[in-house]
């Protein structure tokens, strides 16, 4: 019972459920959302880089060098920063993972540093390419002949408005002089306005306009006296901007001129000067004004406004120059950055799965069976990877067919080998002797009661039966081995081996063993002890014997010594030589028929032997009192007692085996002659739960083959003796459950053993 | 992390000291008296060949002054006690040959006036004598303050790809004495 409870106690617990799949990770680059969104966002940055481009012209030259080209470096270095950061990042990523050996980590190296050099050669070369482009377009840009020809068309223009200019301020101090002596605080204007009228009419001016200094104007310190305009002069002209140069004349600050652009177009180009009285004070200020029509001032005005540009062209043509490559180096890092994402991305994407089934391959092998590889994309990877989890899910299924199969066979080894067990604590323990012998002839199992009784112990194991049973006292048993060959199962047979001087009976059976084909696998030889049984059949036999004897024998006695009796009365009378011959005849008959009451007598005790009646007893005590018979009785005999200490009490019938010993002692005191020594010792035996009394002399001692008849009925080796005597003993020790035994004595003499169960 | 950057971070803190500490080009003259702080400057050597060269292209330029008033501090930043910005700016016009300057504190107006001379211009630009800019009530007596004088360019006819720091630096130390 308690294999299969071992077997189930071994049972391993079902194997766990495939973990839950973690849920999926989805970083940026594996988002194609996000990937869209980001792709979107670079095209849009390559669109607003492209509309910027192209409105530099545009842009005024501070928000150009102050915002656009700021912007610009920050966005570069930015892009910059970032490209380095993620080139070291997966740089580094990529060296740790070589190094630590890694699957796949030097492809990805590999395939990264390919990719990078395909977009950062060429992109690097274009940006150089380009950059030098780029300055030798500016370079074009300015010539001398372009140089030369704005600056002659802007000094030409300029030199018109100068020539202008000088001659505007000369005719207003031709005119201011004129007046220098006229009262302008109380001029008669219609007068004056003749005095001034050809000014204009001649179209020398085309606007004279009058004021007289005075504290009472306010700020300005000027009044208007009066204007002559020419009729040519298109109308729209302010005198705010007369009375602003005619005020700061007035200050003293000398003659000045102002260019006002009129609303219909063209210029008035204003000239003041003052009018000083003979006393050097100034009185007044004229301001005379010519008009430059709308085309002559578009035209110099458009001279000059090319000139400037080309000439700030030139000035800003760094800042520009850094604009267009900051442009081209944004997009160059755009494209770098791009690329070297991309390179990594696909790197990665490519790698990422053979490197999910590698470390899902090495989890199998080290026996995680229920790991999985998350499927991540529909492409030929995909279908790799479901077919590596298929074939995971495929040897899960077979590893638990094989586990369950191995708990089976556990159970039924474990089973195997309690069965094993018990028959072998069977063979070992029970009293038959099994020699099994495989198909090749060596011996394969010896049990305790084979070995004991063959006298063959378990080194015998792994030996050739032949050579085993070679022994000459084990000659029988090679005989029934071939027996064994002969037929699949012998007949018992009865044995007879000599073991020790002693005749060992045998019921042995052999029995091949023969497998499913056929084939002879060995053979078991099987034998058992019957020596016992032979003994006890004999004594049984000699019992009735001895019964009848007693039966057939007695009867007639008595009549027989009666009538010699008769015979003896009858001749009382009868002469003396006729009654000497009847009285010695009828004596001689009475002796004898004493002697063979006495013979019918043991026979009959020896059939009709009593049960023992057994009772608690101090075999010391018992053996003590049984010698004590002895004392004084033999001067030259001497008993020595060697009882152990730790003798249990033993159950016996003591008178019983009082006789035992008396029958023992008296037969070694006969042989002795009445002299030497007599040992009687006691032992324990726990292991064999025995108590052993020994009875040993010193005299002749036993043949060898006296030695085994010894115990049987009639058999005496005294001249007198009815030879039933050990035949007793032994029938006692028997009837008590125990055994006895003669050996031979050491130096000399005769050893008797009684064991006795205790 | 924290602890990489910090270094960096500092050098980055200092680098305008360390490029201001180059060489001074603003000749700084500061004066406290009648509760205010008036700061002359100048630029030594005027204006450039490169700025005569922009303003000639008829581009309206500006010179930008960045003016700080300033404290020493020790084992750490100078504290800023005032700062105000004065901004020069001539346009000339190629054809009447006139420059056209305007000076401005803090974003107003404070002057303005038509020269057909460069040279004034160029004074008017890279000179400045005696501005009220600070007042003296947030002064310590007695304590040793400096005035920063940061000067800059607009637009600007350069370009390099690190774009920031450049400009003309000085500075002056005075103790107020009330």
């Amino acid at each position: 019972m308690a294999t299969p409870m071992r077997a189930a106690s071994s049972i391993r617990p079902a194997p766990p459920a495939p973990r839950p799949a973690r849920p999926p990770r989805r970083p940026i680059r594996d988002n194609p959302r996000l990937l869209l969104v980001g792709i979107l966002v670079l095209v849009a940055a390559f669109v607003g880089l492209l509309a910027l481009a192209s409105r530099t012209t545009s842009f005024s030259p501070d928000f150009l060098t102050e915002v656009v080209l700021y912007a610009l470096s920050v966005a570069d270095l930015t892009m910059l920063v970032g490209l380095v950061f993620v080139l070291a990042r997966n740089i580094i990523k990529l060296v740790v993972e070589r190094r630590r050996a890694l699957p796949f980590a030097r492809f990805r190296a590999k395939l990264v540093a390919v990719l990078l050099g395909l977009t950062l050669i060429p992109s690097i070369l274009v940006l150089l390419v380009g950059s030098e482009l780029i300055r030798n377009s500016a370079d074009r840009w300015f010539n001398a002949p372009m140089d030369e020809i704005l600056s002659s068309a802007n000094r030409i223009a300029a030199d018109y408005y100068a020539e202008r200019q000088r001659f505007v301020l000369a005719q207003a101090t031709r005119i201011a002089k004129s007046l220098g002596e006229v009262d302008l605080q109380s001029i008669d204007v219609p007068g004056l306005q003749d005095r001034l009228g050809p000014e204009v009419a001649e179209d020398r001016l085309k606007l004279v306009e009058v004021f007289r200094v005075t504290p009472d104007a306010g700020p300005s310190r000027v009044a208007p006296i009066l204007d002559v305009a020419s009729p040519s002069l298109p109308p729209g002209a302010l005198r705010a901007s007369a009375e602003r140069l005619a005020s700061h004349v007035a200050t003293g600050a000398g003659e000045t001129w102002a260019l006002e652009p009129m609303a219909i177009g063209g210029e008035l180009l204003r000239g003041a000067a003052a009018v000083r009285a003979p006393d050097g004070r100034i009185t007044g200020v004229i301001v005379a004004s010519d008009y430059l029509t709308g085309d002559l001032a578009a035209r110099s005005r458009r001279m000059t406004a090319a000139y400037e540009d080309y000439r700030q062209l030139r000035v800003l043509k760094a800042p520009l120059f850094g604009v267009y490559v900051s442009f081209f180096l944004m997009v160059t890092l755009m494209i770098l950055v791009g690329a070297t994402w991309m390179g990594l991305y696909l790197a990665k994407r490519i790698t990422r799965p053979v490197q999910l089934l590698a470390v899902a391959a090495r989890e199998i092998g080290a026996g995680h069976l229920d790991h999985r590889v998350e499927r991540e994309t529909a492409d030929e990877f995909g279908a790799l990877v479901e077919a590596f989890n298929s074939m995971a899910g495929e040897l899960a299924t077979s590893r638990q067919d094989l586990e369950r199969s191995a708990i089976d066979l556990e159970r039924k080894h474990l089973e195997g080998e309690g069965r094993r067990r018990y028959i072998e604590t069977i063979l070992e323990r029970i009293a038959t002797g099994v020699i099994s012998i495989d198909e090749r002839g060596a011996i394969s199992t010896v049990n305790d009661a084979a070995g004991r009784l063959l006298g063959v112990g378990s080194e015998a194991v792994g030996h050739q039966a032949t050579e085993v049973f070679a022994r000459e006292d084990l000659a029988p048993m090679a005989t029934l081995l071939r027996s064994a060959g002969a037929a699949e199962e012998s007949p018992p047979q009865e044995i007879a081996l000599t073991r020790d001087g002693r005749d060992v009976h045998l019921a042995a059976v052999a029995t091949a063993l023969t497998g499913e084909g056929g084939h002879l696998e060995g053979s078991v030889l099987v034998f058992d002890d019957v020596t016992p049984l032979i003994r006890s059949q004999k004594v049984a036999a000699w019992r009735e014997v001895a019964r009848r004897l007693a039966h057939e024998i007695k009867n007639p006695l008595t009549p027989i010594q009666l009538s010699a009796e008769r015979l003896q009365r009858h001749f009382g009378t009868a002469p003396p030589p006729t009654r000497a011959l009847v009285d010695e005849c009828t004596m001689t008959i009475v002796n004898e028929v004493e002697s063979l009451k006495g013979l019918v007598d043991e026979f009959s005790q020896f059939a009709r032997m009593p049960s023992p009646k057994t009772a608690p007893t101090v075999l010391q005590a018992l053996l003590d009192e049984t010698l004590a018979l002895y004392d004084g009785l033999f001067s030259e005999l001497r008993f020595e007692r060697r009882f152990a200490a730790d003798l249990p009490i033993v159950r016996v019938d003591p008178e019983q085996i009082r006789r035992v010993i008396i029958n023992l002692v008296d037969n070694a005191v006969e042989a002795m002659e009445r002299r030497g020594v007599i040992s009687v010792e006691t032992h324990h035996d726990p292991g064999n739960h025995v108590a052993r009394i020994v009875v040993a002399d010193d005299g002749p001692g036993i043949t060898a083959g006296d030695r085994e008849k010894l115990f049987m009925p009639y058999f005496s080796t005294k001249r007198r003796g009815s030879g039933l005597g050990l035949a007793i003993v032994r029938r006692i020790i028997a009837e008590h459950g125990g055994s006895i035994d003669v050996t031979e004595n050491t130096p000399r003499g005769t050893r008797f053993t009684i064991e006795l169960p205790c | 992390m924290i602890r990489r950057a910090l270094p960096l971070v500092a050098l980055i803190a200092v680098a305008p000291l360390l490029l201001g500490a180059a060489g001074d080009t603003v000749r700084v003259t500061p004066l406290a008296r009648d509760g205010q702080v008036y700061v002359s400057f100048s630029l030594d050597g005027g204006l450039t060949p490169d700025m005569r060269e922009t303003i000639r292209s008829g581009l309206q330029t500006t010179y930008a002054y960045d003016i700080e008033l300033r404290r020493g501090v020790t084992i750490w930043f100078d504290r800023t006690i005032a700062a105000t910005a004065v901004t020069a700016t001539v346009q000339f016009d190629n054809l009447t040959r006139r420059h056209q300057l305007s000076r401005a504190i803090d974003g107003r107006v404070d002057a303005a006036q038509v020269t057909e001379s460069e040279e004034e211009a160029a004074r008017w630009m890279t000179s400045f004598d005696r501005l009220p800019l600070f007042s003296t009530s947030d002064l310590e007596p007695n304590a040793e303050y400096y005035v920063r004088v940061r000067a800059r360019t607009r637009p600007r006819s350069t370009w390099s790809l690190w774009p920031w720091g450049g400009g003309q630096w000085g500075h002056a130390t005075f103790t107020f004495i009330p």
